[in-house]
C-alpha cells in the first residue's frame, strides 16, 4: 500500500468528521488494496468512522462501475470477493454482496451460489446474484432453487420471474406441481412473469386452499400469463383466459380482459368485447366503451 | 356491501377446485373462482381503505360523519372549498405501527375494520378505493397490488423508489384499467393552474429554463440501533426492502432522509415542485435526456441524503433545462421557501410551493383570461375530489400514474448522478441509461423476502 492511501485510511479514523470526509471524498483515486481495511472499518466503534468507510467503499465502486471490464474493476471485484469469506464479520459480507450487486460479472457468480445455502446471507445472496446481467447468474439461481429448502424457494423463484429468464420456464412450471402452496403459488407468479408456454401443461396450485390473496394473484397471473402470449401472438391461449376472465363477476377482472382484448386485433375479441358495451356495471361499460374505441383506432389503415 | 356469505363462498370454491384438479393449467379454470360475488360499482358512497396512518395519512381519513353529512376536504389538498366531497367513509385501516393504528381508529369513530397486512385489506371486496400513504419504499407493491385487487388508487408522492418500480405501477393500472392518483396535489391548486395558462399561452415566450429553489437537507445526530418497539412490526415496515439494522431515526417521518428509503428534499418536495413544472411544460410523456448533479454531504450523522445539491436536466424537443437547486436562489418577485422559476424569452414568472403551502403565483399570471382560441387548461376541482370524480368518470386524473412516475424518474435520477458522480445520458423512450451500466443496475431494486414486483 503506498504512502497515500496509508494517509487515507488514518484520515477515515481521524476524530474530526471534516478530515474524515475529506478522505472519503478522495476514495475513487484509492487503489483496490485498500478494500480489505475499509471492510474493517465498517464495523468500527465509532459512528463516524463506520460512515466514512461506507462512503469510501461506495466511491470507489462507483468509480469503476460505468462499464464493464478495466483493471482496476477486475482488482475492485476481487478484493470484494475477498471478504466473502466466513472470517469476515456479517455486515462487511452483506456490504460485499451489495456492492458486487452493482459491479459483478459472470466472475463473481462462483462465489456468491454458494451462499444461497447459507441461511445468515441467502437472502443477500440472490439479491446479488439477481441483479448481476449475466446469464451465469440464471443458471446459480436455478442451481440454488433445486438445493433450497421449501421456505426459500419462493425467495428464489421470485428472482427468476423478475429476470424474466425464459431458461426457468420448465423448472417454473414443476415446481408450479410442489405440495407446498407457497412454492407452487411463487412458481406461478414467476412462470407468468417470464411468459413462455412451458413444454407440458403444469398443475394448477390447489385452489381449495388457497387463501382471499392468494386467489388474487392467481387471477393476476393468468392475466400476466395471457397478456405475454398476447404478444408472442400465441392468441390461443391468450383468447381462452380472456373469455375466462369476461365470466368473473370480479369488475376489475372484466376490465383487465376487456383492455387487454383491445389489443389483440382479431375478431374474435371484438365479438368478446361487443357485448360488455351494454353492462350494467359502470366502469365495465365504460372500459369496453375505452376498449371498443382503441380497437377501432387501431384498425384504421395508417395514413 | 358484499352479499356473499362466507359459509356458501367456501363450499363453491370447494365444487370448483374440485372440478378442476386435474385440468390443465390455464385451459380450465371454474367460472367465478376468483370471487364469487359481484362488487357494486363506486356510486354515490364511497368505501375507502387506508394504508399508512401516519402524519400524512391521518389527513385523509373520512370520519364516520362522512358517510352521510356533506364535508369539505383538507385545503391542503387543493380544493377551492366550493364543493363538497362525495359521501364517504374509511371502513377499513392499516398500519404496521398498532399506536398509530389505534390513533387513526379513534379519530375517525365509527367501527373500522383494523389491520395490520394490507392485504387482509385489499382482500375486502366492499372498499372502492385506497390512500396509501406508507414509506416510499412501499408506493409501488401497494399500488401494484391494490390494482390487482381491483381497488383504485390514491398513493403519496414521490411514486415510486426505482425506475422499474414506477413503470411496473402504470402497466398495472392500464392492465386492471384502475385509477391511480399520485399525491402530488399542486396540479390542483389555483396558483399553479393561474400559472399553467399563463405559461402555455406565451405569455413568458418561449421557455428554455425552470430553475427551483429548495433549502437544504437536515443533519441527522447519531442514535444508537435498537430492538424495534413492541407496537411496530419492523420486519413489515421494511417490506421489500434492503435488511438494516432498526433505528428510531430511520423509521416513520425521517426514513426521508435515508437515499435508500426516502431520498432526501428532491425526492420529499421535489415531487411537488417538480411536478408542477412538468405539467406547466407538457412533459408527463418523457423525460430529459441528459442528468447531471453535484453536492456535498453532511461530514457526520445518520443521513447519507447530501446536504446541498444542484441537479441540472436537458430536455430535447423542445429543448429547455430544469434545474433543482438545494438551496438555489430565491426569486424576489415572490418569496417562499421553495418553489419554481419559468424563464421565458419575454419574461418570467414564479410559482411557490404546490404542496401543503400555501401555493401561490405571480398577480400578472392570477388576472391573464385565456383568450378566444387561446390554450385552455384543465382546472381541478381539487386533488381528492378530481381523484373522486376520476373513480366515477374513468378518466385519467389529474397527476396520472404515468406523470407521477415521470416526476419521481427526475428525482430518482437525480440522486443516482449525484451518487455515483457522473452525468446520466437518460432515454426517456427505453428508460435505460445509456452506456452505464451500473446506473442502469440502480434503476431497480430486488426485494426482500416475500415482496417482489
Amino acid at each position: 500500500m503506498t504512502e497515500k492511501e496509508q494517509k487515507f485510511l488514518a484520515d477515515l479514523k481521524h476524530t474530526d468528521a471534516n478530515v474524515r470526509m475529506a478522505a472519503w471524498r478522495q476514495a475513487d483515486q484509492m487503489d483496490a488494496a485498500v478494500v480489505p481495511e475499509l471492510a474493517t472499518l465498517l464495523t468500527a466503534e465509532e459512528p463516524g468512522v463506520r460512515k466514512a468507510a461506507g462512503e469510501a467503499l461506495e466511491r470507489l465502486v462507483h468509480s469503476v462501475g460505468k462499464s464493464a471490464g478495466g483493471q482496476k474493476r477486475g482488482a475492485i471485484v476481487k478484493e470484494l470477493l475477498g471478504l466473502l469469506t466466513e472470517k469476515r464479520p456479517a455486515a462487511a459480507r452483506i456490504e460485499a454482496l451489495r456492492m458486487l450487486s452493482l459491479i459483478g460479472g459472470a466472475e463473481v457468480v462462483p462465489s456468491v451460489a454458494p451462499l444461497l445455502a447459507e441461511p445468515p446471507l441467502r437472502e443477500e445472496a440472490a439479491f446479488c446474484l439477481e441483479r448481476i446481467p449475466e446469464a451465469a447468474a440464471i443458471e446459480a439461481l436455478l442451481a440454488g432453487l433445486k438445493q433450497a429448502p421449501d421456505d426459500f424457494k419462493p425467495r428464489l423463484l421470485a428472482a427468476l420471474g423478475h429476470r424474466r429468464a425464459e431458461a426457468a420456464t420448465e423448472a417454473c412450471a414443476a415446481a408450479m406441481g410442489s405440495a407446498n402452496l407457497e412454492v407452487a403459488m411463487a412458481a406461478m407468479k414467476a412462470l407468468a412473469r417470464i411468459g413462455v408456454k412451458p413444454k407440458a401443461e403444469p398443475q394448477l396450485p390447489n385452489m381449495l386452499a388457497m387463501s382471499d390473496w392468494q386467489r388474487i394473484e392467481f387471477a393476476d397471473s393468468l392475466l400476466r400469463y395471457a397478456d405475454a402470449q398476447l404478444q408472442r401472438k400465441n392468441y390461443e391461449d391468450s383468447l381462452r383466459i380472456y373469455r375466462l376472465l369476461l365470466t368473473q363477476r370480479e369488475e376489475h377482472l372484466q376490465c383487465a380482459a376487456l383492455i387487454s382484448l383491445s389489443k389483440a386485433g382479431v375478431p374474435e375479441a371484438a365479438a368478446a368485447i361487443y357485448p360488455r358495451l351494454s353492462s350494467e356495471n359502470n366502469t365495465v361499460r365504460i372500459t369496453a366503451e375505452k376498449a371498443w374505441a382503441a380497437m377501432q383506432k387501431a384498425a384504421q389503415p395508417k395514413a | 356491501m358484499s352479499a356473499v356469505k362466507p359459509d356458501s363462498r367456501r363450499k363453491f370454491l370447494r365444487q370448483s377446485a374440485t372440478a378442476a384438479a386435474g385440468a390443465s393449467l390455464f385451459h380450465i379454470v371454474p367460472s367465478t373462482v376468483f370471487g364469487s360475488q359481484d362488487r357494486p360499482a363506486p356510486s354515490d358512497r364511497l368505501n375507502i381503505g387506508h394504508i399508512g396512518l401516519g402524519g400524512r395519512g391521518r389527513r385523509f381519513l373520512r370520519p364516520a360523519i362522512s358517510a352521510t353529512d356533506r364535508v369539505l376536504q383538507d385545503p391542503n389538498l387543493g380544493g377551492r372549498g366550493e364543493r363538497y366531497l362525495r359521501p364517504s367513509q374509511s371502513i377499513a385501516l392499516c398500519d404496521v405501527d398498532s399506536n398509530r393504528l389505534d390513533e387513526a381508529a379513534s379519530k375517525i369513530g365509527g367501527k373500522p375494520r383494523l389491520y395490520k397486512d394490507f392485504r387482509r385489506l385489499l382482500e375486502q371486496r366492499d372498499i372502492d378505493a385506497v390512500f396509501i400513504a406508507s414509506p416510499d419504499h412501499w408506493h409501488a407493491l401497494m399500488t401494484i397490488m391494490a390494482c390487482q385487487a381491483g381497488k383504485d388508487v390514491f398513493v403519496e408522492k414521490p411514486a415510486c423508489n426505482t425506475i422499474e418500480e414506477g413503470r411496473a405501477m402504470v402497466v398495472a393500472a392500464e392492465r386492471y384499467g384502475r385509477v391511480v392518483q399520485v399525491g402530488s396535489q399542486g396540479r390542483s391548486q389555483d396558483a399553479a393552474w393561474h400559472a399553467c395558462k399563463y405559461v402555455r399561452n406565451g405569455q413568458v415566450g418561449t421557455v428554455r429554463k425552470v430553475t427551483c429553489w429548495h433549502y437544504e437537507n437536515p443533519l441527522g445526530d447519531w442514535t444508537p440501533n435498537a430492538e424495534p418497539p413492541p407496537h411496530l412490526d419492523y420486519d413489515a415496515w421494511l417490506g421489500p426492502a434492503q435488511w438494516v439494522p432498526y433505528n428510531e431515526r430511520r423509521t416513520h417521518g425521517r426514513f426521508r432522509w435515508m437515499l435508500d428509503f426516502g431520498g432526501g428534499q428532491i425526492r420529499d418536495r421535489g415531487a411537488h415542485v417538480m411536478s408542477i413544472a412538468m405539467w406547466i411544460m407538457n412533459q408527463d410523456h418523457t423525460g430529459p435526456v441528459k442528468v447531471t448533479a453535484t453536492g456535498d454531504p453532511y461530514p457526520d450523522g445518520m443521513y447519507d441524503s447530501p446536504r446541498n445539491m444542484t441537479v441540472t436536466y436537458e430536455f430535447k424537443n423542445p429543448d429547455w433545462t430544469l434545474l433543482w437547486a438545494q438551496p438555489g436562489e430565491t426569486p424576489p418577485e415572490l418569496p417562499a421557501k421553495y418553489g419554481a422559476k419559468y424563464w421565458g424569452d419575454n419574461g418570467s414568472v414564479v410559482v411557490t410551493y404546490g404542496d401543503g403551502q400555501p401555493t401561490d403565483t405571480e398577480d400578472k399570471a392570477k388576472r391573464y383570461q385565456v383568450p378566444c382560441g387561446g390554450v385552455e387548461v384543465y382546472r381541478s376541482p381539487g386533488h381528492a375530489e378530481d381523484f373522486e370524480d376520476c373513480i366515477k368518470t374513468r378518466n385519467k386524473p389529474i397527476m396520472h400514474i404515468e406523470a407521477g412516475h415521470r416526476v419521481a424518474s427526475l428525482c430518482i435520477l437525480g440522486n443516482i448522478a449525484y451518487a455515483l458522480g457522473r452525468p446520466l445520458e437518460w432515454d426517456p423512450v427505453s428508460e435505460r441509461v445509456r452506456d452505464d451500466e451500473e446506473a442502469n443496475r440502480l434503476l431497480s431494486r430486488p426485494g426482500r423476502g416475500q415482496w417482489h414486483l
